[in-house]
């Protein structure tokens, strides 16, 4: 049988540098086939010409679509040969509803009017085929992340796509979330459905690949069967060298001593949101010495973006409790304020929260620290850009100058930009909130050395992770999280992910083994 | 924010030369010393009003209420002048007073109480029509009773004596060089390149030609008009504003990404609301010019003025969407509609095309705007 999709000697070039060369990948019925890179390595492009982004002619090499050669020229031409992308930035609308929303474009009609009936009833069957557990008539604003990605993959069943290209979809889902999505695509294999499956996420892609093709500079490297392979052979792929240490956390620190001032003190914190009054932080209590790594866990929804974005000011309506910077109190809800006084936030949302994305990278770098570049009211420029030289170096920004534009780079590299931004304001302590999310292996390990710098030089850093092996390679202290709760403090050599994850279930904590 | 020069800005020049060509070929009179003279004055006019604009649309608002504006706080000074005999100043200051309140108080509303600009401003838009009508008492209030001339008078009509006009020529002129020069060292001595000197020579003394061509064409008639030293003025202050504070950086970052400006410790509301006082002050000057432009407060003054506005920045490239344009692109489109009206009025084009063709080049440039962004 031939292969229902393969991309044979692609070579695609931009203008100065060449986004594939000599790429070949095949994808058979009914397989999942993961495609592994860092970023940058072109898996996005190689995406963006499977379905149509990139037309036909602007590049060398065939397609074909069941042995047949095709050229699509738009993303129609490619959704009719049975390709559909499920994008990281969902494409729902989120006024309408789910069954709305699978048959956009395409609702069934009965003498020109929209069958509204039907609309209903076969998004339901369609939901329920695919064992989706969602209301055909819920608004999309109501769903979760995680829910809403199974709408877009429903509606592109809905469309007999038979193949199904998965761009980072977990990136934003809870565990358990992620745990549907694969049981879904699971079932999708077993009736002869292909889905290529791009993620950072080496777990999944092991849990759930038949075959996983690795990406380098543009060159496919190798592609192996899942189960005669090992996560440290990908990575190594990856990468093309070996990565001894995943968490180079150098341990400085040895514990605060108790006549330390603590870097942040919190105390007996109690939140609402603004919104809808509802309690979503209880009498949060912790404290951060200076040098120190905090780590806090916990699901999704369990607070933690909500903690971070309070205590710098940006969130939610304080009932209770107080918080301190190096012994002083902070104010509540003046971020300009905080932030002057030496406490630095790096969202988890960069693009959202973190950027001014059709800016420079010297625009954004400085933008939080212009005061210290200001004389009698006028910008320094000139100083502005030699020291944000220093920092696009230090940070090894790959880009190819200070002048390129923010939105065009890579999330790896977008996120540095935040990060150093955060850090020209010289904060005594910094939160990251999810700092490695969505970005490759090489530029993770550039982030966690910048922690070990800052902590080296008596900062105070609070870590927001989902990932327990990173919570735990890094943090000096763990906290975990329930449903705006603390539910367990760990230090690190008492943390294992069994236990932190029984804390962040809001379950029992086992003992800890004997030390 | 130091934009390169895109095929965009090449197509807005050649929009420029091609109606500035039309109009000298159709009218003879359009390129005389009297005719530029006045469309000096006329595009003085509508540029202030236009960058005043560009202040409040860059951080990602609009404001509606700019014509009705510069009727109402024109019609109070005039009124103030004729009715109650207050001098020009005084009465200029009172009218200032009352820009600075209102635009205050709208502002806080839009940026306290998260209105859209566009509802206050439409609101403003209204009110402020009415209460300008209440004001003149829907009479023509001249303002300059008996023919004489004081401060507000003379906004429009003082031309500077042509040794002046060169003096002024020669310090802006120089300051442009000493600017250039200080600012060459400075990129020198933190080790950043440096542009090409006779590239440098070209542009400043290109600069210099079109100013000293400037101040010897309208010396022609009867010297530099007032208002071009204003819109200078309003146009450098506005300018340094932009580029080199960070009040103007922050106005670019609210525009770009409201919520990331607020995250980067960026004081969002502080800094929208001073937008919009700066346009009230604006707004407050360009009454006192236009109003002393027609010599006489009445109900008409200042109508459809705000879409002259958006107009020209948005023919100048100015997002809409907030984040994006330069002082200098607004200058231009300005004159682009400035050009146009004037171009109009001298062959008596009847004001019903007037109005077509004026919303035909919004349309076209915004079009064509999108084609070339591709």
């Amino acid at each position: 049988m031939p292969p229902i999709l393969a991309a044979k000697k692609i070579t695609k070039r931009f203008p100065g540098v060449t986004a594939l060369s000599n790429v070949s990948f095949d994808l058979q019925p009914g397989e999942i086939h993961a495609l592994c890179g860092e970023n940058g390595a072109g898996k996005s492009t190689l995406i963006k010409l499977l379905s149509g982004i990139h037309p036909h002619g602007t590049y060398e090499g065939e397609l074909h679509v069941e042995g047949k050669p095709v050229a699509f020229q738009s993303i129609a031409d490619a959704e009719k040969a049975g390709l559909a992308v499920i994008y990281q930035e969902l494409a729902l609308v989120d006024s309408m509803t789910v069954a709305e929303n699978i048959f956009l474009g395409d609702e069934p009609h009965r003498f020109g009017l929209i069958d509204w009936t039907r609309v209903f009833r076969e998004a339901k069957a369609l939901l329920d085929r695919f064992k989706v557990d969602i209301d055909p008539t819920a608004q999309c604003e109501r769903l979760g992340i995680g829910q809403k990605q199974l709408v877009e993959i429903v509606k592109a069943l809905a469309k007999d796509s038979r193949i199904l290209i998965l761009d980072e979809p977990t990136a934003a889902l809870a565990e358990h979330e992620v745990q549907v999505l694969l049981a879904i695509l699971k079932d999708l294999r077993q009736r002869g459905i292909s889905c290529i499956y791009i993620s950072h996420k080496l777990d999944e892609v092991f849990a759930l690949a038949d075959r996983i093709t690795v990406l380098r500079d543009g060159s496919t490297i190798t592609t192996l069967a899942a189960s005669e392979t090992s996560k440290a052979e990908i990575i190594r792929h990856m990468v093309g060298r070996e990565i001894q240490n995943l968490f180079p956390r150098r341990r400085e620190f040895t514990g605060a001593s108790a006549s330390q001032t603590p870097a942040l003190q919190v105390e007996g914190l109690s939140v609402s949101d603004p919104h809808t009054e509802k309690v979503l932080l209880h009498d949060i209590a912790f404290s951060v010495a200076p040098g120190e790594v905090l780590g806090i866990g916990g699901l999704m929804g369990a607070g933690r973006t909500e903690l971070l974005m309070h205590i710098f000011g940006a969130w939610g309506r304080r009932n209770g409790g107080t918080v301190k910077l190096s012994g002083k109190a902070l104010p509540e809800g003046k971020p300009a304020e905080i932030l002057r006084r030496g406490l630095a936030l790096v969202s988890e949302d960069r693009r959202r929260y973190g950027l001014i994305l059709e800016e420079s990278i010297n625009f954004n770098l400085s933008l939080s620290s212009l005061s210290r570049i200001t004389s009698a009211g006028l910008l320094d420029s000139h100083r502005e850009y030699r020291e944000n030289s220093r920092m696009f170096d230090s940070l090894h920004v790959k880009a190819p100058s200070l002048d390129a534009v923010v939105g065009k780079l890579s999330g790896g590299n977008q996120q540095k930009v935040v990060i150093g931004k955060a850090l020209l304001t010289e904060p005594q302590v910094i939160f990251l909130d999810e700092p490695t999310r969505g970005i490759d292996v090489g530029a993770k390990t550039e982030i966690y050395e910048i922690i070990n710098q800052l902590t080296a030089a008596g900062k105070a850093v609070v870590l927001v992770s989902s990932e327990l092996p990173e919570l735990i390679g890094m943090s000096d202290r763990i906290l975990m999280l329930h449903t705006g709760r603390v539910t367990g403090e760990f230090q690190r050599s008492e943390a294992t992910q069994e236990r932190l994850l029984s804390a962040a279930m809001g379950q029992n904590v086992p003992s800890p083994s004997p030390n | 924010m130091h934009q390169k020069l895109t095929l965009r800005d090449f197509a807005l020049v050649i929009a420029l030369l091609l109606i500035c060509g039309f109009f000298s070929v159709m009218s003879p009179d359009f390129l005389s010393a009297r005719n530029l003279s006045l469309l000096v004055t006329e595009l003085a006019i509508t540029a202030t009003l236009a960058i005043g604009m560009l202040l409040v649309i860059l951080p990602g608002h609009i404001d509606l209420s700019a014509g009705s504006g510069v009727g109402l706080i024109g019609g109070i000074a005039a009124v103030l002048i004729t009715n109650h005999h207050w001098p020009a100043p005084f009465a200029m200051l009172a009218g200032l007073g009352a820009a600075v309140i209102l635009w205050l108080a709208m502002g806080s509303l839009i940026v306290l109480e998260r209105i859209p600009a566009f509802i206050i401003t439409l609101g403003g838009l209204l009110v402020f029509r009415g209460l300008f009508w209440r004001v003149i008492n829907n009479h023509t209030v001249p303002v300059a009773p008996g023919g004489q001339s004081n401060v507000m008078s003379l906004l429009t009509t003082y031309n500077l004596p042509h040794f002046a006009g060169y003096v002024i020529a020669d310090v802006i002129v120089a300051a442009l060089v000493i600017a250039r020069i200080r600012s060459k060292q400075s990129r020198r001595s933190y080790g950043l390149p440096v542009e090409d000197g006779e590239l440098t020579f070209l542009k400043l003394f290109l600069a210099a030609q079109f100013i000293f061509l400037f101040v010897i064409v309208t010396n022609q008639y009867h010297g530099v008009p007032f208002p071009a030293l204003v819109l200078a003025a309003v146009a450098g202050f506005t300018w340094v504003l932009t580029h080199h504070t960070p009040f103007g950086r922050y106005l670019y970052a609210i525009g770009g990404n409201e919520e990331a400006a607020v995250v980067s410790g960026i004081p969002v509301q502080k800094i929208t609301i001073a937008a919009f006082v700066l346009m009230g002050v604006i707004v407050a000057i360009t009454g006192f010019m236009q109003t002393a432009y027609g010599g006489y407060s009445t109900t008409t003054i200042g109508e459809l003025m705000e879409l002259d506005a958006v107009a020209a920045c948005v023919i100048g490239g100015v997002s809409l969407k907030g984040g994006r344009g330069t002082v200098l692109g607004v200058l231009f489109g300005a004159l682009i509609m400035a050009c146009l009206i004037n171009g109009m009025t001298l062959l008596a084009v009847e004001p019903e095309n007037k109005y077509i063709a004026r919303g035909a080049v919004l349309i076209l440039a915004v079009w064509m705007d999108v084609r070339l962004a591709k």
